[in-house]
């Protein structure tokens, strides 16, 4: 408890991490391994509180990216389960190569159910002011690349619902943790729904419009919720992952009662989540009306800050006035 | 070496070997199948002593040429055979190809088409080996051109790191693709690389499968023991064309063809010509007559 007996809040980075600590010490013989996991800060606190877990191992190792990757894939293979820790999303572009090659041997004949979990957790630094390097911000664009989920933990709530299920699955994912958000205080919304097994989640029924946030952008979308709620108004509210085929009927469903849809997408990949989503609602929800809140086209690769410009108060007259665009128009 | 492995069982598994790459390479030469395939002629002998000393509790991760291992590991030519004619009864189901063909039930794990994308995934098997407590090694091949990849580096450097049983095979046959060593690199000294890591090196080169067989039990009885990983780097000669038949082109100056006999070439690169020299002509031309009785009786009719 805080001063004056108040609740305190763990912070992003914490709920995070917890999460991490614990689904990780409780799976038998899994090997936990990274670039200064259990030294220094323990990656920013992403590894921090990490435990050997029953029969497993935690293995501080070199630099050697690429090598990691396909010592995940080894392990695979041999049924063994393993996390690899990763500091930036920018070093896990040496390791494509094992997503890809080496993974598509691996579903080319072994069963599934045989295989091992390998998952990649890494931070992805949206943070700003990192320079034309360690500012990677793509995470749909490597699952694309190889086609494997991914899942952009924004919150304390899809942390817990997909960290721990995640780390046992079989077969191979990406989960990536937003360094902006670490500081900030870990908002815990209530998942009322969870289709695709964490690749879509509903955090709130609504009637006037339809919020739907990828990549890291959640804080966003449930900042505008609050504020339509705020002006008399309600909205569903989803978060998405790189699932594919991405489960989003309950999503077509909300846009179909609510008739208007905003996607919000912080990723600075070219092809968003978020246009896939528009194709399907512009076929089969006809009427319906969308914004997508994206990155500007130019995105200055120098130093600056890294923040997605959300105009709320903007949102929600679009909103209340129900102003007339068509999906196929939507988008800037 | 097991009693089974006694040295004309070497020398008739060698020339299984080379008799079945023949099949395939007259069935390139009939367009029999789809899939681009690298034939191994000059791989035999190297080929023949890994399968030799690995135990049941071994695993074998190979790169693009692998047919020589394959076979080797399969005792049969109809598994890879039927791989690359994409029929669900091949070794893969079908679904393989010809670079990436694996074979776990015989201890092929994997193999790899990327350059030195082999050696981590080696790692990681040998890794899971020290976290289940299971005995046994893994051989990962690679090549003087894979070897140019900084993932061969890493992975040496890892394997080292973490005292993992992997037995790094360098088959150093001079040649990527169509570039000889000297036309696009400098000399890279293996030897080097394992002293700069403290790691044993071994080198090998002759084409005497029987003195191969001996060095690679050696080997493979210093890694099992625990010590860490070493290297083998073995000097062969690929005597067909990079992928495809041999010849690959009307004016191609290389020819080989069964009918020739078993021996591509009159040389010390060619390894039957090696056994040939050891055994003697008539008991080489014997074993031969028995390798093609033995394989008339049942290979699929037809076929080549």
């Amino acid at each position: 408890m805080g001063p004056g007996g108040a609740r305190v809040m763990p912070s992003y980075l914490q709920a995070v991490n917890q999460v991490i600590a614990s689904a990780s010490a409780q799976i038998p013989n899994l090997v936990l391994y990274g670039e200064n996991i259990n030294t220094g800060s323990h990656i920013c606190g992403m590894t921090r509180n990490l435990k050997t877990p029953p029969g497993g191992r935690l293995i501080n190792v070199g630099n050697c990216e690429l090598t990691h990757c396909g010592v995940g894939f080894g392990l695979m293979m041999a049924g063994v389960s393993s996390i690899l820790f990763v500091k930036q999303l920018d070093f896990i572009v040496l390791g494509i190569d094992h997503f890809i090659s080496t993974y598509n041997v691996v579903r080319a004949h072994r069963d599934p159910a045989r295989l091992g979990s390998f998952t990649i957790c890494v931070i992805v630094c949206d943070q700003g002011w990192q320079g034309p390097q360690s500012s990677f911000n793509a995470l749909g664009d490597l699952c694309s690349l190889a086609r494997v989920p991914g899942y952009a933990l924004t919150n304390a709530s899809d942390a817990a619902r997909i960290v721990p299920a995640q780390l046992r699955a079989p077969g191979f994912r990406l989960i990536a943790l937003s360094q902006r958000l670490f500081p900030t205080e870990a908002l815990a919304p209530e998942v009322l729904a969870d289709d695709g097994a964490g690749a879509v989640l509903q955090y709130s029924p609504g009637e006037d419009a339809t919020i739907v946030c990828a990549n890291f952008s959640f804080p966003h979308g449930w900042m505008l919720h609050q504020r339509l709620r705020e002006q008399g108004m309600s909205a569903g509210v989803f978060g998405v992952n790189y699932v594919h085929p991405a489960p989003w009927q309950r999503i077509l469903e909300s846009v179909a009662r609510t008739g208007r849809l905003i996607v919000l997408d912080d990723s600075k990949s070219v092809h968003l989540l978020g246009h896939s989503l528009l194709a399907d609602v512009a076929r089969q929800c006809p009427g319906a009306r969308a914004r997508l809140i994206s990155r500007e086209a130019e995105i200055d690769p120098g130093v600056c800050a890294d923040q997605l410009a959300v105009e709320y108060e903007e949102l929600a007259s679009w909103v209340a006035s129900g102003q007339p665009e068509p999906v196929a128009e939507a988008g800037r | 070496m097991s009693q089974a492995w006694a040295s004309d069982e070497l020398a008739r598994q060698l020339l299984r070997l080379r008799y079945w790459q023949h099949v395939m390479n007259e069935a390139l030469k009939h367009k029999r199948f789809t899939i681009p395939i690298h034939v191994a002629f000059g791989h035999e002998a190297i080929a023949t002593a890994v399968s030799a000393a690995m135990q049941p509790e071994d695993q074998l991760v190979l790169t693009h040429r692998n047919m020589a291992y394959n076979l080797a590991r399969a005792g049969n030519l109809t598994p890879l055979y039927e791989e690359y004619t994409l029929s669900p009864a091949g070794v893969g189901q079908g679904r393989l190809g010809s670079m990436n063909v694996a074979n776990p039930a015989q201890g092929v794990e994997y193999a790899s088409s990327i350059l030195g994308n082999n050696i981590s995934v080696a790692c990681g098997l040998a890794l899971a080996k020290q976290v289940k407590q299971q005995p046994g090694i893994v051989i990962v091949l690679t090549g003087d051109g894979a070897m140019e990849e900084g993932a061969f580096y890493e992975g040496v450097v890892f394997a080292r790191s973490q005292r993992l049983r992997v037995l790094i095979l360098v088959e150093n046959n001079n040649y990527s693709m169509s570039s000889t060593i000297p036309q696009r690199r400098c000399p890279i000294a293996v030897d080097a690389i394992c002293r700069a890591v403290n790691m044993p090196y071994w080198p090998l080169a002759g084409n005497d499968v029987m003195g191969y067989a001996r060095a690679l039990e050696e080997a493979r009885s210093a890694i099992a023991q625990g010590q860490g990983p070493g290297c083998l780097e073995v000097q062969l000669s690929t005597l067909c064309q990079h992928a495809g038949p041999t010849p690959g082109w009307p004016t191609d100056p290389k020819c080989i063809s069964l009918e020739r006999g078993f021996i591509v070439e009159d040389t010390p690169n060619d390894p039957a010509f090696v056994l040939k020299q050891s055994l003697g002509a008539d008991q080489f031309d014997a074993l031969c007559d028995e390798v093609l009785d033995e394989q008339r009786a049942w290979a699929p009719a037809g076929r080549a």
